[in-house]
């Protein structure tokens, strides 16, 4: 749908652990302080909010009570890794329909061992998949990733540009929790997971909170001269549930693409921020797109240059794959780098010509099939 | 405590809709669901029709099918599957034109490719109740 008058006007962020056991609410209250510092507000000004995690029971009115909010609207927004652009489409929903003007949307992960945290497997997965000794998401993206070798002739070296190039943007992101140079071969000798999925295929788990700030467009010309505007934003929920044999390696992210690029030229987005909680995901993202045909994601990564530097550049700061998965904040991770780097703030990492982002969001696995929710939204730099 | 009990593998927790399925498997059918209005075969089980909402009924699968992926799982996710490891997790296609998730077992199964044909076989769970329908090279 196309935005006219939504503003991305700030964000805040915790440093990551990989160890911490700083309480969820300590993670919030680091990046709310952070980002009402960043952007001059007050806590009052806000008037509505979003949380997301899986770390805690609590519910985002429950949580609200507890950072003592009084507000005109609240989301529990869970959405798996879709949840940053889901929480935003809300948010600007929301916002458009008058019902508030100055959203914090929330998201957290905390190793704090005192909650009751991690939720249940959910029906499916619980009763069909788990039984049999599966590895995680780690497993089931496997299963697509040798999919798309086999149909395709996509190779390992393919796949693992995408985290090599992911990790040279890190190098110079503070919040990155990996940070060393890593090579092809350094990616081709990581540990096997499950096959064809290794070890620097997978994310890391750790601590740490973030948030975004979306205003009407009166409210953020009042806070930031930096304005980033929503231009526009789709999602698709379940792709292909009703097919018994689905097309594993088409995303629901085809027909957000489609839908996005009805209102934005392909060509005009300068970077992207994919979400990627493994670098298959990211081939396959690419190709839904359209910026290349299916199959070929493997041809177009060896064509071009991804990192921050280059014709192409994704994940800036390194991904999730290189900074590191805050549970469900990882969807937030490629909102605000995207956002930094249309702000200008990318220091070490900046893209040369940051206008416009295309920022995307992929949510669990499905029994038999591939994503459950798939989101992207395009944001803007005016002048 | 839960921390002090050693881990048990990961049983399914049966409820009024997978019932048939579960006793079914005890009894060495594997059984699919199939739509009385728009005749749709499907798997998981589900209390209707996950294409028209129509009322299902069950059928016998003949239990056979090809190798659709497979991924060799060297961390399984609940611990006490770890002696077990490399499990071999697998997508079929049953020939009734459904993919399911399963797990190869046999003596072949390192010499799985995608394709292979494959057929069911039941495995005992710690639960006498519980049987699993695994598969095996055909
Ligand atoms: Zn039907």
């Amino acid at each position: 749908m196309r935005r006219k008058k939504v503003c991305f006007v700030g964000y805040g962020s915790t440093e990551y652990s990989r160890k911490s056991e700083e309480s969820l609410l300590g993670q919030y209250a680091i990046a709310i302080r952070d980002v009402l510092n960043k952007t001059g507000l007050k806590k009052k000004d806000i008037n509505g909010l979003s949380v997301t995690t899986q770390a805690s029971p609590d519910t985002a009115p429950h949580v609200a009570e507890q950072l003592g909010f009084e507000l005109d609207w609240v989301l529990n927004a869970d959405y798996g890794g879709a949840s940053g652009v889901g929480a935003v489409s809300r948010a600007a929903d929301a916002i458009e329909c008058g019902h508030l003007d100055i959203a914090l949307l929330l998201a957290g992960n905390s190793f704090d061992r005192s909650v009751a945290h991690q939720r249940q497997l959910e029906y499916q997965r619980g009763n069909f998949v788990d039984v049999y000794g599966y590895g995680g998401p780690n497993s089931l993206m496997a299963l697509i990733q040798r999919l798309h070798m086999e149909n395709f002739g996509t190779t390992l070296e393919q796949v693992g540009k995408i985290a090599v190039a992911q990790r040279f943007n890190a190098i110079n992101n503070p919040q990155a929790l990996f940070r060393e140079p890593m090579s092809m071969q350094d990616y081709l000798n990581s540990r096997m997971i499950s096959d064809p999925v290794r070890l620097f295929d997978c994310v890391m788990p750790c601590s740490g909170a973030e948030c975004i700030i979306l205003a009407s467009e009166e409210k953020a010309k009042q806070l930031t001269d930096k304005l980033v505007y929503l231009v526009t934003d789709a999602e698709k929920i379940h792709y292909q549930v009703a097919n018994m044999l689905p097309e594993k390696t088409t995303f629901g992210m085809k027909l957000v693409g489609e839908k996005i690029f009805s209102e934005v030229k392909r060509e005009d987005i300068d970077l992207f921020e994919i979400y990627d909680d493994y670098p298959i995901a990211v081939m396959i993202q690419i190709e839904d797109f359209g910026y290349c045909k299916k199959g070929d994601g493997g041809k177009f990564v060896d064509a071009h240059d991804l990192t921050y530097k280059g014709d192409f550049p994704v994940n800036t700061g390194g991904g999730e794959l290189s900074v590191g998965q805050a549970g469900l904040a990882g969807g937030f991770l490629h909102v605000i780098e995207g956002l930094r780097q249309l702000r200008g703030e990318a220091e070490g990492h900046q893209v040369a010509k940051a206008e416009r982002a295309l920022v995307t969001g992929i949510g669990w696995l499905n029994y038999g099939r591939n994503l459950g929710t798939t989101s992207a939204l395009v944001m803007e730099r005016r002048k | 405590m839960a921390e002090a009990r050693a881990p048990q593998k990961s049983l399914p927790k049966i409820n009024p809709v997978d019932r048939p399925f579960w006793e079914g498997a005890k009894n060495n059918k594997f059984l699919l669901q199939k739509c009385n209005s728009c005749g749709k075969v499907q798997f998981f089980p589900r209390i209707a029709c996950v294409d028209c909402f129509g009322e299902v009924s069950w059928i016998e699968a003949k239990g056979t099918g090809k190798i659709h992926s497979f991924t060799l799982v060297r961390v399984p996710r609940n611990p006490a599957f770890k002696e077990e490891a490399p499990i071999y997790y697998i997508n079929v296609i049953l020939d009734e034109g459904v993919i399911i998730e399963s797990r190869l077992l046999g003596d072949n199964k390192e010499k799985v490719k995608m394709g292979d044909r494959v057929k069911v076989r039941y495995e005992q769970t710690h639960n006498p109740d519980i049987k699993l329908p695994c598969f095996e090279l055909a």
